[in-house]
């Protein structure tokens, strides 16, 4: 068994070197791939049997479990990690005694004795715990003191700090990490109360589910009749506002759900005639109750959320009683997208030039003594946002770092895991950086949330000797401080159509309408019903507010109108796809997509290649004219595309058949408006796949003219955008027109090198007027 | 106004914030098309839109500079030594501006001469002196009294402050003896050339002082003043008198000078008889586009002015050390004109050696720096904005040794400290400073081509910052301490040596040097940075070549003819004893002459040997006997060439040398324009690395020979 492990071991370090190797400009692969696949012949790691008690048995002993990570895995990978976010408590909840469960399990080469994992709730220490299990997944259980959780938002935050048990090198650093599991990992609440909620506000308690999900089962049993399309829809939206979650699905049925589940919910919407199928209990009127409320289930142990009336117009209005409380004037700007209940604090939107301190970003002062510091923010900016192409933001950094560290080191920063700028430390002796300026290009920036990742590389004499033991224990090398600020400065703003990731950053422009957005479900039923609502519900959260839809029948009715299009393809106009830019043989190659498996990868040529070319690299002449090459690439980034006057008509697109979702987005026939289509081959894909869309990490990578989501392959495809139209957002003042243009020019390269051109001759001709009639002439 | 309208379009256009590629890309096409437009030789229109094109592109520079490049204002020891090369930068960047404005569009050459109606105005000359040799004024006398203008309209004075009352009774005695001397043999001169000699009591107001005297004795319409050592051509008066008819508000006629002997760097990197000349950027292009302006001014010497406008002002003005500028600054502002002519009319000498040359420059400097303190020409409200920004280039030109210095010093902020004070990464280098630069040194090769070739500016400035910078330091702090001091122009240089001024240069160049050595030694040890070490090494590099080229200009060649030959082709008649020989004078300078005489005739000649040449004169058409001395005889086919020098004993004799150096200006403009020529950026530039190795070379032996105190025959060659 020794010898075994030993070759297990062997094996495994033995793939570590590629794992680690990880090109500089990528961020992503930084996590071991979730559960590394066993090499042939070992034998899997045992799982522990689960600790946890399997989720709810209906019975009124079991404690509310309630779901803490709003994710479904969660790994901290690095010498540093962190994660800040808050968990809504109803008041019930926070009466009862609770009890926190944490299962986690790390790297092999974590120093345990070094290492720490720690949560705290409120600022308050619950788990401090040396990272030590590396064999298998450990669970912790603690109570939780009385006091700490309170009514309302509780800030969690989970907390790593790994060192290598033998190595010293930058490198290394990438082998380490801690998973925490979040479908083991979870508050418990004694009490029954502590499952009921009691007043609307309590859905922000919703939480979420073993895999990190908030689900909406919204009961309708007129789910055909037209009147109740709308408030439906609404009704979805307002939730979805309300509980802010970052995963989030709505089910429409006509029946009730087989379970409640922990994060999840279930409403009842129709007439008191339409809810008579129901389970009596239930049902049971108190007279004077408001017409939306919840009523206690006695078959969970938990709460419905009932919204009634004697007529579908009663219904509306105690849907619009929900509703009603969640608007926001159109026009007025948020100042923070909220993000709370998965990354806190709030992110700062910045609309216009301003500076907001590190500390005020959720970044505290931090002393390190590793190789690898990783501190990130958020911050947001509108979907008008248009200075991707010339804009540079700048950091002013406090931070300061000791004689230990040698030139050579480097502070990167990252933005949305796209490298945007490197400083390297080029002094000896250790410096104070005082509001040190680091400007960094916009090019990632997307509307909504960004992350900006500072990352500071520390190579240190000390660790070039690496005696045992100091790798872990050396003194403070490095200091950032959070009086170091994030400056954004001017942007152009303008909307453009069509911009996808407006779509998904603050659903724009449908967000900004004052008119409510037409919405054709060509196909009604559960499926259809669920996907728009649940997209609805995702829309309505990136707008900060719950978009008033007016559901139709057909595209006609649009033409001069915003629209949003749903439905599974056969049921698609013509028209639509000719407007979005959608080939019409998109039907046959959809007509059969069963049983066709996700397409090849065409790519590891192309990889091999970068393989080969990456040994090769350096070496002789061939290698400095390639690294020149290399150099010249990556600072100018100069594509051919930069070289077109005038993008051109796009030609009509059509999906790979592997392709199971399709979002795509044009301005309408009549240029005064945006059709978005989101289409799949079947409405059983049409479902999935929007569900899988609209979770927080994908919905994030929606981009461009249109996306495609493939679910066989889980990948998101982008079709970037190339015609489009300006959309003015905000009065054309004379420095946004020039910051406008300076956008527009910095992407049509030769357009600039053309007016440069034109202007400065016409300058000369009447340079030559002017001198031709002034001063002597002989 | 459409030119204000399409300004403002370029303006906003090249201070958009657009990115680094299409920065790049719009660079590199307008150097593209301006290199085409430049092989094309375009001209007219076609030069302007270069140059517009030009702007442009330094107008992005300085947009990006001025927001993007700045070291942050907290961390002060980069941002100080960052803020004064920022500064520097921007203060070439005007001088650009100015210039352009100056020569944007230059006044072509006046054709023919205007025509006098009625009588010629009378016309006294001034021939001011101070020191100088006799034998030099004795052929400007001569050839001043040869010119073309009838006898009584016209006078010529010789205004001597060498031998005034003061100087007379000096303290000291061997000083006033020798006054006393220079005043009896000047006088005596004077006499006999029919020239009117003119002292006074004290030397006040040195050359302004002097003049003024002058036009207190004398009464002509019109002044023409010449340096004792600038010959006038016989037709200098009837090319620039008739002007003085055609405006009656004009109160300049300036003509170019034309030297016959180089300048040290001329001479040292011996370049005299292929490139121009470094005055001639200013009498071929500067003073052109000046005279646009009605802003070409007194340049102290080859000019005529009219009378009446000098009574306006009491004549010269005397503030500042330079009094031919100040003088045309108080005459435009009053709204006086001035008109330049562009055509040598007169040849003369300019210091020969390094140390004498500085002395020069530092009075042009020094007087300009008075210039710009007591009459700042932004701020005149007389002149108009054109003369304002015109006189605004001439002073502020001056102010050179302060950015060459930064320049010079600035990469070794970063090679030697490690400072950084210029942020900008490797890339935007590439896209913005360099080709900035090449556009820069592209829009100077177009206005100044021919008359200047590339990095000859450079050398120039270099040369002259290291001691000009005290020089103008020392004016700005005592605006009012600086003289008048005569510079010396006909010294010799027998024996190949260093200047006494030199060792400043090879200090510089080993420190330079040393920065080399650290850029190649961070090169390997920080490769993290290599490629702003690069760029900043390339800087210091570019330097280093400079202090090179420097070093051979600071080693002054042997020369045992410093002034140059004139091609001339004259009838003459040779003396062998009593008997006269029929030959042609092949060329003369200012000491000697080279006679062609037909047949061998080498037994009948020896060196040394004295004997007399004669020839018919072009203002009187009559023979003149010239006493003449053998130095060398050449056989060549079927003729004999035989090198002669001028034995002068009869004051007459000068006359006739003027007539054969002075008499026509043709060959003078001859001369000029058979080393003009573009020789294009990229060529220039290799020829110039070129020379820069040679003579880098060349200053190091003769510091070798220096310290070693060798001294051999061969030397002299070197």
């Amino acid at each position: 068994m020794k010898r075994l492990f030993t070759a297990c071991l062997l094996t495994v370090l033995a793939t570590l070197p590629l794992q680690a190797q990880v090109s500089p400009f990528d961020m992503s692969p930084e996590k071991p791939a979730e559960e590394p696949a066993p090499p042939p012949g070992q034998p899997t790691v045992p799982a522990t049997p689960d600790l946890v008690p399997v989720l709810p048995a209906p019975k009124v002993e079991t404690p509310a479990v309630r779901y803490i990570i709003p994710q479904d895995s969660l790994s901290f990978s690095g010498e540093t990690g962190e994660k800040t976010w808050a968990v809504f408590i109803t008041e019930d909840q926070a009466a009862s005694a609770a009890t926190l469960s944490l299962t986690y399990q790390n790297s092999l080469i974590v120093a345990p004795e070094w290492s720490t994992l720690t949560l705290a709730i409120n600022n308050a220490q619950i788990v401090n715990e040396p990272v030590q299990s590396s064999e298998n997944r450990k669970t912790l259980t603690v109570d939780v003191p009385a006091g700490v959780l309170k009514a309302g938002l509780n800030v969690f935050k989970m907390s790593t700090s790994l060192r290598h048990r033998t190595d010293c090198t930058v490198q290394s650093t990438y082998e380490l990490w801690t998973e925490v599991d979040p479908s083991k990992t979870f508050l418990s609440f004694t009490g029954d109360s502590a499952r009921r909620f009691r007043k609307i506000d309590d859905i922000r308690a919703i939480g979420v589910d073993a895999a990190g999900r908030t689900t909406f089962n919204l009961v309708v049993p007129a789910i055909n009749r037209m009147a109740a399309t709308a408030p439906m829809l609404h009704l979805a939206e307002a939730l979805a506002v309300l509980a802010n979650m970052p995963n989030l699905a709505v089910t429409i049925s006509p029946a009730m759900p087989k379970e409640q589940l922990p994060g999840s919910l279930t409403i009842l919407v129709g007439t008191d005639d339409e809810l008579q199928g129901l389970p009596e209990a239930l049902l049971a009127n108190t007279p004077g109750a408001p017409l939306a409320a919840f009523v206690d289930d006695p078959a969970t142990g938990g709460s419905v959320l009932r919204v009634r009336g004697p007529d579908w117009q009663t219904v509306t209005n105690a849907v619009a009683s929900i509703v009603d409380p969640l608007k926001r004037e159109i026009g007025v700007p948020r100042s923070f997208l909220s993000t709370q209940t998965w990354r806190s604090p709030d992110v700062p939107l910045f609309t216009a030039a301003s500076r907001a301190k590190f500390r005020d970003l959720g970044v505290p002062t931090r002393n390190f003594n590793g190789r690898r510091l990783r501190t990130e923010f958020a911050i947001g900016v509108p979907s008008d946002f248009y200075a991707n192409e010339y804009g540079k933001a700048t950091i002013l950094l406090d931070a300061a770092y000791s004689e230990d560290v040698l030139p050579g080191s480097q502070i990167n920063i990252y933005v949305n895991d796209n490298i945007a700028a490197t400083l390297p430390i080029t002094t000896r002796g250790g410096e104070i950086l005082r509001h040190f300026p680091i400007g960094f290009t916009m090019r990632h920036f997307r509307p909504g949330v960004n992350l900006i990742t500072m990352e500071a590389v520390l190579n240190t004499r000390s660790d070039t000797v690496c005696a045992p033991g100091t790798g872990a224990t050396s003194p403070t090398r490095f200091a950032l401080f959070d009086t170091s600020e994030f400056v954004m400065p001017d942007f152009a703003r303008i909307g453009t159509i069509p911009n996808l990731a407006g779509l998904s950053g603050t659903s724009f422009p449908y967000g900004r309408s004052d008119k409510p957005l037409p919405v054709i479900i060509n196909n009604g039923g559960e499926k259809s019903y669920s996907a728009a609502a649940t997209l609805l519900a995702r829309m309505s959260v990136a707008a900060g507010r719950p978009l008033e839809v007016d559901p139709r029948a057909t595209a006609n009715s649009t033409v001069n109108s915003n629209a949003l299009f749903m439905g599974a393809i056969p049921q698609i106009e013509s028209t639509v796809l000719t407007q979005t830019g959608i080939a019409e043989n998109i039907r046959t190659v959809w007509s059969d997509v069963r049983g066709v498996e996700p397409a090849a990868d065409t790519g590891p040529t192309q990889v091999e290649f970068d393989q080969w070319r990456e040994r090769l690299a350096g070496r002789g002449w061939r290698g400095q004219i390639s690294s020149f090459d290399d150099w010249l690439n990556r600072t100018f980034n100069i594509s051919l595309n930069s070289f077109s006057f005038y993008a051109g008509r796009d030609e009509a697109y059509a999906p790979e058949p592997a392709a199971s979702l399709l979002i795509a987005q044009r301005a309408n026939p009549a240029g005064d408006g945006v059709w978005t289509l989101v289409t799949a081959p079947t409405d059983d894909s049409l479902l999935d796949s929007v569900r899988a869309m609209t979770q927080q990490d994908r919905w994030s990578k929606l981009d461009g003219h249109i996306s495609i989501y493939k679910g066989g392959t889980d990948e998101i495809q982008e079709v970037p955008v190339g015609e489009f139209t300006f959309v003015p957002t905000q009065p054309l003042s004379f420095s946004n027109m020039r910051l406008i243009i300076a956008n527009w020019l910095s992407g049509n390269i030769l357009s600039f090198s053309l007016l440069l051109i034109v202007f400065s001759t016409l300058l000369g001709v009447a340079t030559s007027g002017l001198l031709s009639n002034l001063g002597r002439r002989v | 106004m459409t030119w204000m309208f399409m300004s403002i379009c370029v303006l906003l256009l090249v201070t958009l914030p657009v990115n680094l590629q299409t920065q790049l890309i719009a660079g590199a096409t307008v150097l593209a098309i301006m290199m085409v437009l430049k092989t094309l030789n375009a001209g007219g229109i076609w030069r302007l839109i270069a140059l517009a094109f030009g702007t442009a592109i330094v107008m992005r520079y300085v947009y990006w500079r001025t927001t993007s490049t700045l070291p942050p204002i907290n961390q002060l020891e980069n941002f100080i030594p960052g803020f004064l090369l920022y500064l520097a930068e921007m203060y070439s960047v005007m001088m650009l501006a100015l210039s352009l404005f100056v020569v944007a569009m230059p006044l072509p050459h006046r054709p023919g001469r205007p025509t006098v109606k009625g009588k010629l105005p009378s016309v006294d000359v001034f021939i001011p002196t101070y020191n100088e040799d006799i034998e030099l004024l004795a052929n400007t006398m001569a050839a001043a009294k040869a010119m073309d203008y009838p006898a009584d309209r016209m006078k010529v004075w010789i205004l001597d402050d060498g031998g005034t009352v003061q100087k007379r009774n000096a303290e000291k005695i061997v000083e006033a003896h020798s006054a006393e001397k220079r005043f009896t043999d000047l006088k005596a001169l004077c006499e006999a050339l029919d020239v009117h000699y003119l002292t006074r009591e004290k030397n006040a107001h040195a050359k302004a002082g002097n003049l003024n005297n002058g036009l207190e004795h004398s009464t002509g319409e019109l002044i023409a003043v010449f340096d004792a050592d600038h010959a006038p051509a016989r037709d200098f008066l009837l090319e620039t008198v008739g002007y003085f008819n055609e405006d009656e508000k004009l109160f300049l006629v300036q003509t170019p000078h034309f030297f016959l002997n180089p300048d040290p760097l001329e001479r040292n990197l011996r370049t005299f008889e292929q490139m121009p000349s470094e005055n001639e950027m200013f009498y071929g292009i500067i003073q052109r586009g000046l005279d646009k302006w009605n802003a070409a001014f007194f340049c102290g010497s080859a000019a005529v002015l009219r009378r009446e406008a000098l009574n306006v002002t009491g004549g010269f003005s005397g503030v500042s050390i330079t009094e031919d500028c100040e003088t045309a600054i108080a005459l435009h502002s009053r709204g006086w004109n001035s008109v330049y002519l562009d055509k040598p009319l007169i040849a003369g000498l300019q210091p020969a050696t390094f140390a004498s040359f500085i002395g020069q420059r530092s009075r042009w400097a020094q007087g300009m720096m008075q210039i710009l303190r007591f009459r700042f020409p932004l701020f005149n409200g007389g002149l108009s904005l054109p003369q304002r920004l015109c006189y605004l280039s001439s002073t502020l030109f001056w102010l050179f040794p302060f950015p060459r210095a930064i320049f010079l010093v600035a990469p070794l902020f970063y090679l030697f400290f490690g400072l950084e004070i210029f942020t900008a990464s490797g890339g935007e280098f590439l896209a913005y400073t360099l080709i900035y630069m090449i556009v820069n040194l592209m829009m100077q090769n177009y206005l100044y081509g021919a008359f200047r070739w590339p990095w000859i500016s450079e050398l120039y400035e270099y040369v002259q910052t290291i001691h000009l910078l005290p020089a103008v330091i020392s004016v700005m702090l005592n605006p009012r301490k600086p003289t008048f001091k005569v510079t010396a122009k006909d010294e010799r240089i027998d024996r190949s040596r260093l200047s006494e001024l030199a060792a400043p240069f090879f200090v510089i160049f080993f420190v330079l040097l040393i920065g080399v050595g650290v850029t190649i030694y961070r090169i390997y040890t920080e490769p993290y940075k290599a490629d702003v070490t690069l760029v900043v090494g390339a800087w210091n590099l570019l330097n280093l070549i400079f202090a090179g080229c420097a070093l051979g200009v600071v080693s002054e060649r042997g020369d045992k003819r410093p002034s140059r030959r004139v091609k001339v082709s004259r009838r003459c008649e040779f003396r062998f004893g009593d008997k006269w020989v029929p030959g042609t004078i092949d060329d003369v300078s200012v000491n000697g002459i080279r006679v062609q005489l037909l047949g061998n005739l080498t037994d009948q000649l020896s060196i040394d040997m004295a004997s007399d040449v004669r020839f018919k004169t072009s203002a009187t058409g009559e023979m003149g006997d010239l006493p003449i001395q053998v130095r060398n005889i050449r056989k060549q086919a079927g003729e004999t060439a035989v090198g002669c020098l001028f034995m002068p004993d009869d004051p007459t004799d000068h006359t006739l040398i003027a007539d054969l150096i002075f008499a026509n200006s043709s060959q003078w403009t001859k001369f000029q324009l058979d080393r003009r020529g573009n020789p294009g950026l990229i060529k220039g530039t290799i020829w110039f690395f070129g020379v820069a190795m040679f003579q880098t070379y060349r200053g190091f032996s003769y510091l070798a020979r220096q310290i070693t105190g060798r001294d051999k025959a061969g030397w002299e060659r070197t």
